[in-house]
């Protein structure tokens, strides 16, 4: 399939992902600060969100001025629910032709909902609804890609979006607990659980016994379940193997060989090595692996090779430019 | 008796396509079924089919992109519900004429990148065709495919006050408005199912596989399937939808210029597995922007080294490059001497009377009475940057005039017609507006039209500008078995 529409699926699915990631992030820190300590300012409670999002200097000159509706309707943030509507729409409209009708009408309503600033309304005055659809929306498109698309290359590329989203968003809300002042409460806990819509799979596998130690090893490890970073880097490692039909195991280009290296590091480490190592830090890492992996995809399939020779010669120059 | 939709309706002194030139309210033939619907719809019946047409367009993404609005703001091309009738028999003699001006067009454009015998026997002056600014040089002694250079084209119809079919314009470039003919089709199916099924309407949607013929027909390489692809300048440009909804219809790939990368003469398009060389390539871009080695330096939307690729013959484009000359609106005044020279034969349809501002006595003639004129720029389209004399104020006419002296080679003048109306539903009530046809017309190992085209509408009360651009919209045309 041609390259650009490979990379328009891959980032059509990213934003859908992240739009969903991030109502539900509101919508739990919302719910969750009915219940907080009446002494804890506004912006003390969302910090660690922003922070976790790499937002806080965003919103400091945003012209909105109140956290949850920032993280929603930003025009200037580009990962606000809003843009990242925007920008899958955006992507779709580019790739028309490879989604179904379902597909497109499903996203083209929600970007003429938040377009029409119906939206923010919705969101003051019956906020539960206003999530209901933003996330239901999601989950729609998720269910339209299984039953309406080709199982073919599109397919996968739009499979490697959504984890690789999934994974950094899911290792976001991970990181919020450690971006807390102070020890996690138990109602942190369980906001991070509900974040992931991962509740009640958690509770099934750890009978109620709460602790940062399980949370963060529920989220990382998981086998099975599907938000938990593990499960979407077997799912982004079989899809590209998938794609360039080499044998998992071994690799074909860089993609394969770092998405491989990760997959072992969250096969092969157990929790506690890794709260040792701080968790905040093996996070940090597992992001810039996670972003390295989508930089080495579009290198190894929507450049050409001659435009990579380019590419890393300009690294070259960046890089020793940096260490001067 | 009830009161009736139509009470109220006034035909004016216009040639009315459901009640033609009577005043009273008897509609032709061919329209009494789809008039008796109409009439005994409520007002609130029409409101809620008017909206649920306009909600399924923009649900659908059936958009146009409005130039200069940072907002990006689609809009749906206004639709209105009442279709357009042409009776088999009339539709007939039109497609002749059209498939007999395509041949000619295509005759010109050979003979004057080639021998140039129609300019040197003195039927049209060659001064004229080589400083037209859209005249390639580069194609002088290039053979196209097949001696084929307009492959789709949008030739402008509209009827005067007596109903008779003339062209007011050739679109031999990259007419747009083909999706819409397809799609205000499925719309109207779904809004006045009954009465479609009882009319015998001739079906339009083959045009995209017709399309794909006719792009196939120009392969260069004829071991394998062809591929062809649509070449788009992207999201952003006004007609994007319709060139994503062709290229799905046809199941080819829609590609943006970064997409393609010539190599050695050939032309390939960039895939996830590696380089696939590209055969046809339907272009929706003008020749200006295909190739900034060749023509426009700053274009970021072409193909750096197409035109060599395609000056080699390993890839074909449709259209070929330089049609743009019969675009011309100097040119478009000589269509029926091309007709009569290269075929033999009289035209079928007749051109609008038009003033050529370059020679003396027309100038002479237009410039004392403009007031009763429209005045057009020769290379200009989407109607802007003319001039309706009756509509047009005094200080408006002394610009124009002095435009004219300056430069008279670009601007012609034509009488003012009164474009035929068609009732229309505006603001609640039915009223006539004024319409065009545009038919496209394929032309690839045969000439294919689908039955009727593109019926437009001026929208503004009294406009006698169908462009969409300049508040138009547009109509279902329902060409009848028989």
């Amino acid at each position: 399939m041609l390259s650009r529409v490979a990379d328009n699926l891959y980032w059509m699915s990213r934003f859908v992902e992240r739009a969903e990631s991030i109502s539900r992030m509101v919508e739990v820190t919302k719910d969750t600060y009915l219940e907080s300590r009446r002494e804890i300012k506004d912006e003390d409670f969302w910090h660690s969100t922003l922070n976790a999002l790499c937002a806080v200097e965003v919103f400091e000159v945003d012209p909105i001025d109140k956290v949850d509706e920032f993280l929603l309707f930003s025009k200037d943030w580009m990962n606000s629910t809003r843009n990242c509507i925007f920008s899958a729409r955006e992507n779709a409209r580019m790739v028309r032709d490879q989604l179904s009708d379902e597909i497109w009408i499903e996203l083209n309503n929600l970007y003429l909902f938040f377009h029409d600033k119906d939206a923010l309304l919705v969101f003051r005055n019956r906020p539960s609804q206003f999530f209901a659809r933003v996330i239901r929306f999601s989950l729609v498109f998720q269910g339209l890609v299984e039953a309406t698309v080709h199982h073919d290359e599109g397919w996968r590329f739009i499979s490697i979006g959504k984890y690789l989203e999934r994974a950094d968003q899911t290792s976001r809300i991970l990181d919020t607990l450690t971006l807390k002042f102070g020890e996690s409460s138990r109602t942190d806990l369980i906001s991070v659980l509900r974040s992931s819509s991962a509740l009640s799979a958690y509770r099934r596998q750890f009978r109620g016994e709460l602790s940062l130690r399980n949370v963060a090893s529920f989220l990382l490890f998981s086998q099975d379940f599907p938000r938990s970073i593990r499960f979407a880097i077997r799912r982004i490692d079989s899809n590209l193997h998938e794609i360039s039909g080499v044998p998992r195991g071994n690799f074909s280009n860089e993609a394969e060989r770092l998405i491989g290296s990760v997959l072992a590091m969250v096969n092969f480490t157990d929790i506690d090595t890794l709260m040792n190592a701080g968790l905040h830090q093996s996070i940090d890492d597992l992001q810039n692996k996670l972003i390295d992996v989508g930089q080495r995809i579009f290198e190894a399939y929507v450049l050409l090779p001659f435009e990579n020779e380019n590419l890393s010669q300009h690294r070259a120059v960046q890089s020793f430019a940096q260490q001067q | 008796m009830t009161p009736s939709t139509f009470d109220d309706y006034q035909t004016g002194f216009f040639f009315d396509e459901m009640f033609g030139t009577g005043q009273n309210h008897q509609p032709v033939e061919h329209y009494q079924k789809v008039f008796e619907r109409i009439d005994r719809l409520t007002d609130h019946e029409i409101e809620e089919k008017r909206r649920q047409a306009d909600s399924s367009f923009l649900e659908h993404g059936i958009t146009f992109t409005v130039y200069g609005d940072e907002e990006g703001t689609e809009k749906i091309f206004p639709f209105d519900l009442i279709p357009r009738i042409i009776p088999n028999s009339e539709w007939k003699e039109v497609e002749q004429g059209l498939r007999q001006r395509i041949l000619a067009l295509n005759l010109f454009l050979n003979d004057i990148y080639h021998d140039g015998k129609i300019l040197s026997d003195g039927v049209i002056p060659e001064e004229i065709v080589k400083s037209s600014p859209n005249f390639r040089s580069e194609m002088v002694g290039f053979d196209v495919p097949k001696d084929i250079y307009v492959h789709v084209c949008g030739s402008d119809l509209i009827r005067d006050e007596k109903g008779t079919y003339n062209v007011l314009e050739d679109n031999a470039r990259c007419p747009s408005g083909a999706s819409y003919l397809l799609e205000n089709r499925a719309i109207m199916k779904k809004t006045f199912p009954q009465t479609f099924r009882g009319m015998f309407v001739r079906p339009v949607e083959a045009y995209p596989e017709l399309l794909l013929k006719t792009m196939e027909n120009l392969s260069p390489r004829k071991s394998q399937k062809p591929v062809c692809v649509v070449l788009t300048p992207g999201v952003y440009n006004s007609a994007y939808f319709e060139h994503t909804f062709l290229a799905r219809q046809m199941g080819i790939e829609i590609v943006e210029g970064r997409d393609l990368i010539a190599i050695d003469g050939c032309v390939y398009m960039r895939t996830t597995h590696g380089l696939v060389q590209v055969d046809v390539i339907y272009r929706r871009m003008d020749d200006d922007f295909l190739d900034p080695t060749f023509f426009n330096k700053d274009s970021l939307l072409g193909v750096p080294g197409l035109m060599n690729a395609y000056l080699q013959g390993n890839v074909a484009l449709a259209n070929g490059i330089g049609t743009g000359v019969v675009d011309d609106k100097v040119t478009y005044a000589y269509v029926p001497e091309m007709i009569r020279y290269y075929l033999g034969q009289d035209p079928i349809l007749a051109n609008v009377r038009t003033y050529l501002c370059w020679r003396e006595e027309d100038r002479k003639f237009v410039l004392e009475n403009l007031e009763s004129l429209v005045v057009k720029p020769a290379n200009e389209s989407g109607g802007y940057g003319l001039m309706v004399g009756s509509d047009s104020s005094k200080k408006e006419r002394e610009t124009y005039k002095e435009k004219i002296v300056a430069n008279p080679r670009d601007f012609i003048a034509q009488p003012i017609i009164s474009l035929s109306r068609h009732p229309t539903f505006c603001d609640g009530k039915i009223e006539g507006r004024h319409i065009d046809l545009r038919p496209f017309i394929l032309y690839g190992e045969d000439i294919e039209i689908v039955p009727g085209g593109l019926t437009r509408v001026a929208l503004k009360k009294d406009s006698l500008v169908v462009n969409s651009s300049q508040g138009g919209g547009s109509k279902d045309t329902w060409v009848l078995e028989n």
